[in-house]
């Protein structure tokens, strides 16, 4: 599954790129995060419980950030799984200036399986879009 | 549906062969008082859940089941390296010359290559436990490339669904028949090239699989009982895979909820329960979610083929030529290499068409396994044959139905071989369809298109003819032996007591040989009991399956109820000092005209035989027969199905507005049945024509695995059929009998298909894959308008 | 479907049930007809430590009016909307819409707060509420308050009430009987690919629309071109349905895509006002 969202936050560039390499912005962050631990220079390990409304599910899991280039663009690759199903993807992000404020695009290749694919695309695309929007949305509060 | 009133017979004077009864067997059914799999409850007994796959193609890196043990009330967890070993591979009985085939553990190995690949088996005492185990196992999977379409799979280059073989052509099966068939291109003035896709389709019995096995530990006897359409199969290859001998061995179907195919099989967890149950020591309980069934029951069709047709302008075929790829999933079960190759059997349907060549190219793709599907192989043949008829009869501008009866063998043309390499038994095609449009109005129907047409309306009408195989079958074409066996007692009470090998679940024959019995003995229809689908009870069968339950093990019946009789005038000719030849049998009555005035009815003569004490020398006490029946052909229904449909220029969809259907299955035992049969086999083409679609992503997730996506008939998608029969009896059988479980899914697609396409014809759509769904529709009209 | 471990509870007042959501906070789930929970927690895509079972408080299932209004008891099952003598003569499309719900069992046990509360994207209820600018009462720890039919839905599977609030009543106006609710359904749920609910009445057209998007919505646009016009011609209802997904973000699946979710909106709103106007 393809995915491409656009969000807009207010913060210059460098102040983004910064909060999205921070674990512990991250940890804040990530909608449904549980636990956020550091393994490597740029390697994670989580927990997450995340889906739509009452339908949430623990997901345990690894990401990692490649292809740094500050301020502007890095790649995000994750892989989670739980019982409700297995998520794993990459997401290449891109930090634009827009006056004020970072415009961040996102392109996702987004893999699922087990259950969560199982129900239906349609819920899945739209809560990725979702927890997505959640997500910069707090990076947006959370910048200081 | 509007209520049919069948004419009420008079019991004291009609024969019960011919009535329109309700079935004996519903009652228990519809009152929730009949066993089925899950309502067995034995002392001790656990529960199983199986923990699936969720990638379609995957190495195992590694298993940590600690967690799931720790759990109070988990008997046990265990994987592939556990139990394989114990369980041997799952059994495919089709002989395919070159067949490539991967290896078919219960559990995965080191590999899982489709979504649902049973990966381990939690065992506690109850199934919530279960379940809860097997969330806590962690699998690390690491994830392998994925193919999921056919025609991608034969690629060069593209991933492959079992490393190993090097390839995923599973095997390339030529049939070519009748005369040269390049000589026929030759001759052609045109030739017509089409292209067709049968959908992969989820079978849906409303009751999932399950086992229940039960091992006695003392006398090394195994008792299974399971979901299945085919308990003594299962007692002739189980033993080759967990090592308990075909004689400690009880395999019981009890209450079968549907199968339509799906329960045709020999599955990983018929083995692996019974594992379960020897090594654990106690009784083991497994039922299959509707999730799994959708995932891990097999699927049927999924087949893509070019075809083209040689004819004369005239409208004349000269021969037939096709090449179909069929998408075997990613591993065989028991018949999943052999169903593609069914369709070559009638790939010329009723029709005299001199020369044929079929190409069938069997290939592995990261799903579940294909395998017979209500009709299995007949349907998408007939698909094909009768799509063709109506594209050629367009492109050459002729009338569909002359150029059906054109084609047709005369009814003195039977026994008839067709250039597929079959005899067809007896068949008279065009008075089934002269019936049909006689039921239909024919002339009405093209008049009220032509008026919805000049309305701006899009309206069309569909018709096929078919003929199928039934009644499987002689021996030599079955992989395992297609005869049947039965065995008829008279108690000392006189009840009767009928046991058949075949293994019905829905099909009626409860009720359809207690009427063949009552008849044929002379005693009340209430005074018979049809036992099957236990092997302690009906030592030999071979079960049900492709139709050919009344036709084959209703004749092994037959064959009882004459040797029973022979016996028993025997003994009614010492009763009257004469011989058998002076003994009339009439009605359930004994009496020799001439000789005596005595009558002696079946409670004399029972309690006779079995009291023993006044038996002619020679004469065994007991009044009971077995034979076994083999038959020399199948059979071969046929019929006519018309079908007029409306379609909604706005939204796409399609509606039936009259559906007519003429089947011949030889002389009915119960048109009631009879009528049933067909009208679910319609329902089942409804489903396929117009929504019905088993669907992977590109990822190998099955995203049909739900009643919630995939979409079944409901009551109002139904039209009010209109059905009717011709009669021409089979040779093959004494019954004249000749099968009805699949006619209508077969007769039906077609019709219902050129039906759509008919509509859409005058906007120049020519084509359409299944299911023509409503976007579908709406997309090929927008493009036209 | 064997749902995981979870406690039960059943309170005899909303009262009490507050107090329950308020003690257990995210664990507790409340059960009505149990029609959308317990399927999710079967699949163990819901997973409550404690269900709190409101289904049986007594006095939530009613219809009555009330001054210009037909009050509704958030527990009152799809099959009695349906059959509400009250509602088919004052205010008819909540029942005509309660007909297309699932099938007779589904209506038997579903209730109209459990849909709304659970905001199914493809729910039949929501077009029909925001064309009918209902109103609904919860009451939480905070007390009761009133949540406007355009407020209610806010996205995916979300409504505007909080987890420890319970609804109790919806509140629909009286209306003509120029109401219709036209639905295509998803041929294996039966939920709706494209509903269009239209009220028409003095005020002018308001129209929902449900299925299409991610929550259910009001079609502005539609609403726009009918606004002000006496005589709602065929050319006129054609051109203002066009308008029925205009600027939404219609989902795609394997059932439809975005493109036809979208034309059945169109398709469906056209036909929903022609059919509200032949009740005239
Ligand atoms: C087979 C099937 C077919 C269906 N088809 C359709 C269809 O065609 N159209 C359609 O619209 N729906 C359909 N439904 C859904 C049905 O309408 C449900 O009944 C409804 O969505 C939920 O109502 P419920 O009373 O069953 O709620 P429940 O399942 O008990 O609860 C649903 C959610 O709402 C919460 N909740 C319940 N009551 C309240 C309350 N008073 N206050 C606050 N929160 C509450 C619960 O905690 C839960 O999160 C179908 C359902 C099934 C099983």
């Amino acid at each position: 599954m393809k995915l491409t969202l656009s969000s807009t936050v207010p913060a210059d560039p460098s102040r983004v790129f910064a909060a999205l390499t921070d674990p512990e912005v991250l940890r804040r962050t990530i909608p449904g995060c549980e636990t956020l631990t550091a393994t490597g220079p740029d390697a994670y390990e989580a927990t997450l419980k995340i889906g739509v409304a009452g339908l949430k599910g623990t997901y345990t899991g690894k990401a990692a950030i490649t292809d740094q280039r500050p301020p502007e663009r890095l790649t995000l690759s994750f892989e989670g799984k739980g019982g409700p199903g297995f998520v794993r993807g990459s997401a290449a992000i891109t930090l634009t200036a827009d006056g004020d404020a970072t415009r961040v695009d996102c392109a996702a290749d987004v893999h699922v399986g087990g259950l969560i694919a199982a129900i239906g695309s349609r819920l899945v695309d739209a809560a990725a879009r979702k927890l997505a929007d959640d997500f910069f949305r707090q990076i947006g509060s959370a910048l200081p | 549906m509007r209520r049919r009133r069948w004419p009420v017979a008079d019991p004291n004077t009609t024969p019960y062969v011919g009535r329109a009864m309700k079935r004996i067997e519903d009652p228990r059914l519809i009152r929730g008082e009949g066993t089925y799999t899950d309502d067995l409850r034995l002392p001790g007994m656990v529960h199983a859940a199986i923990l699936r796959s969720p990638h379609a193609h995957a190495r195992i890196r590694k298993i940590d089941t600690t967690a799931a043990k720790a759990i109070p009330g988990v008997v046990a967890v265990l994987t592939g390296a556990d139990v394989n070993a114990s369980c041997g591979l799952v059994p495919c009985a089709a002989a395919i010359p070159d067949l490539k085939a991967p290896k078919h553990t219960v559990l995965a190995g080191d590999r899982v290559y489709f979504v649902g690949h049973a990966v381990a088996v939690a065992v506690a005492s109850d199934p919530y436990i279960a379940r809860d185990a097997i969330e806590a196992i962690d699998v690390d999977y690491d994830p392998l490339p994925v193919v999921t379409n056919a025609e991608d799979a034969v690629k060069i280059g593209s991933p492959l669904t079992h490393p190993d073989l090097g390839s995923n052509v599973a095997y390339t099966h030529n049939v070519s028949g009748g005369g040269n068939i390049d000589e026929a291109f030759r001759k052609a003035d045109r030739i017509v090239k089409h292209r067709l896709y049968h959908q992969r389709l989820t079978p849906m019995p409303i009751e999932p699989r399950g086992v229940v096995a039960s091992y006695h530990t003392g006398e090394g006897t195994l008792t299974l009982w399971t979901a299945t359409q085919i308990p003594h199969l299962i007692r002739t290859l189980l033993p080759g895979m967990i090592g308990v001998p075909e004689n400690k061995m009880r395999i019981v179907a009890p209450e079968v909820g549907g199968g339509f195919g799906a329960k045709l099989n020999v599955y990983p967890e018929e083995a692996l329960i019974a594992h379960l149950a020897m090594r654990l020591h106690t009784p083991v309980k497994w039922i299959e979610s509707r999730r799994d069934n959708a995932a891990a029951t097999i699927h049927g069709r999924d087949q893509v083929g070019e075809y083209e047709v040689a004819v004369k302008n005239d409208g004349t075929i000269l021969g037939l030529k096709s090449k179909t790829i069929a998408d075997l999933g990613s591993y065989l079960q028991l018949l999943t290499p052999a169903v593609p190759t069914l369709t070559g059997l009638v790939l010329t349907g009723c029709y005299t068409i001199p020369a044929v060549k079929m190409e069938i190219v069997g290939v592995y793709t990261n799903k579940m396994a294909t395998d017979a599907y209500r009709g299995a192989g007949r349907p998408e043949a007939t698909y094909l044959i009768e799509r063709l008829m109506d594209v050629v009869a367009q492109e050459l501008k002729i009338d569909r139905l002359d150029l059906r009866l054109k084609h047709f063998p005369a009814p003195g043309d039977f026994p008839f071989p067709t250039s597929c390499g079959l005899v067809y038994d007896s068949g008279n095609y065009a008075a089934a369809l002269t019936k049909a449009k006689q039921l239909a109005n024919w002339d009405q129907l093209l008049k009220d298109r032509a008026a919805a047409r000049a309305a701006g309306k899009l309206s069309g009408i569909g018709v096929s003819t078919y003929v199928e195989i039934c009644a499987m079958g002689p021996s030599k074409a079955m992989p395992a032996g297609g005869w049947e066996w039965g065995c008829v007692r008279m108690e000392i009470s006189a009840k009767v007591t009928v046991i058949t090998g075949v293994s019905p679940h829905g099909q009626g024959q409860e009720t359809t040989f207690a009427q063949i019995v009552a008849d044929r003995v002379g005693v009340p229809i209430e005074d018979v009991v049809i036992l099957h689908g236990d092997t302690s009870v009906a030592h030999y069968g071979r079960d049900t399956y492709g139709s050919r339950g009344t036709a084959v093990g209703g004749t092994a019946i037959v064959m009882c109820i004459d040797k029973m009789i022979a016996k028993a005038k025997t003994l009614a000719a010492h009763l009257f000092e004469t011989t058998s030849d002076h003994v009339v049998f009439e009605n359930g009555r004994f009496t020799s005209p001439g000789v005596t005035n005595r009558v002696i009815t079946w409670p004399e003569l029972a309690g006779e035989f079995y009291v023993a004490k006044n038996l002619p020398p020679g004469l065994e006490p007991g009044l009971e027969a077995s034979s076994f029946f083999e038959p020399q052909n199948f059979t071969f229904p046929f019929g006519t199905h018309i079908c007029a449909v409306d379609l909604d220029r706005d939204t796409g969809h399609v509606k039936i507005t009259k559906y007519v259907a003429v089947d011949d299955c030889g002389p009915q035992i119960n048109p009631l049945i009879v009528e049933g049969q067909v009208q679910g086999g319609i329902a089942h083409s409804i489903g396929q024509v117009l929504f019905e679609q088993t669907i992977y992503n590109e990822d190998g997730q099955l995203v049909t695995g739900e009643f919630m996506d995939y979409a079944i008939p409901r009551a109002h998608d139904i039209p009010d059929y209109i059905l009717g029969s011709t009669v021409t009896p089979s040779p093959i059988n004494p019954l004249g009998v000749k099968g009805v479980g699949e006619a209508g899914t077969i007769g039906a697609t077609p019709a219902i298909a050129n039906a759509v396409m008919d509509a859409l014809e005058p906007l120049g759509i020519t084509h359409m894959n299944l299911p023509m769904t409503p976007e579908k529709v709406w997309q090929a009209i927008k493009t036209k308008t | 479907m064997f749902p995981a471990h979870f406690d039960y509870v059943r309170p005899a007042t909303v009262e009490e049930a507050v107090k329950l959501l308020a003690k257990h906070g995210d664990d507790a789930k409340l059960l009505t007809g149990g029609h959308s929970l317990i399927p999710a927690m079967k699949l163990r895509l819901a997973r409550p430590q404690v269900v709190v079972d409101i289904g049986r408080i007594a006095n939530l299932s009613y219809i009555r009016e009330t001054g210009g209004a037909i009050a509704i008891g958030a527990m009152t099952t799809h099959a009695d909307i349906e059959a509400s003598k009250t509602l088919r003569d004052k205010s008819p499309l909540l029942a005509e819409t309660a007909s297309h719900i699932g099938d007779a069992q589904v209506r038997n046990k579903g209730t109209i707060g459990g849909s709304l509360v659970h905001a199914d994207p493809a729910a039949d209820y929501p077009a029909s509420i925001l064309a009918l600018d209902a109103e609904i009462d919860v009451v939480g720890p905070r007390g009761k308050r009133t949540i406007k039919a355009v407020d209610f839905f806010v996205d995916l599977l979300q409504s505007a009430v909080a987890a420890d609030e319970i609804v109790t009543e919806i509140r629909v106006p009286a209306t003509a009987k120029t109401v219709a609710y036209v639905k295509t359904e998803q041929k294996a749920s039966g939920f709706a690919l494209a509903g269009a609910a239209v009220v028409i009445g003095p005020g002018g057209v308001r129209v929902g629309i449900t299925g299409v998007a991610a929550t259910a919505y009001r079609a502005a646009g539609v609403e726009k071109a009918l606004a002000g016009q006496t005589s709602l011609t065929p050319d006129l209802i054609a051109r203002a349905s066009a308008q029925a997904a205009a600027g939404v973000d219609a989902l795609g699946d394997i059932h439809a895509s975005p493109e036809f979710r979208a034309h059945l909106a169109q398709v469906n709103t056209r036909r929903a006002i022609e059919k509200a106007l032949t009740r005239a």
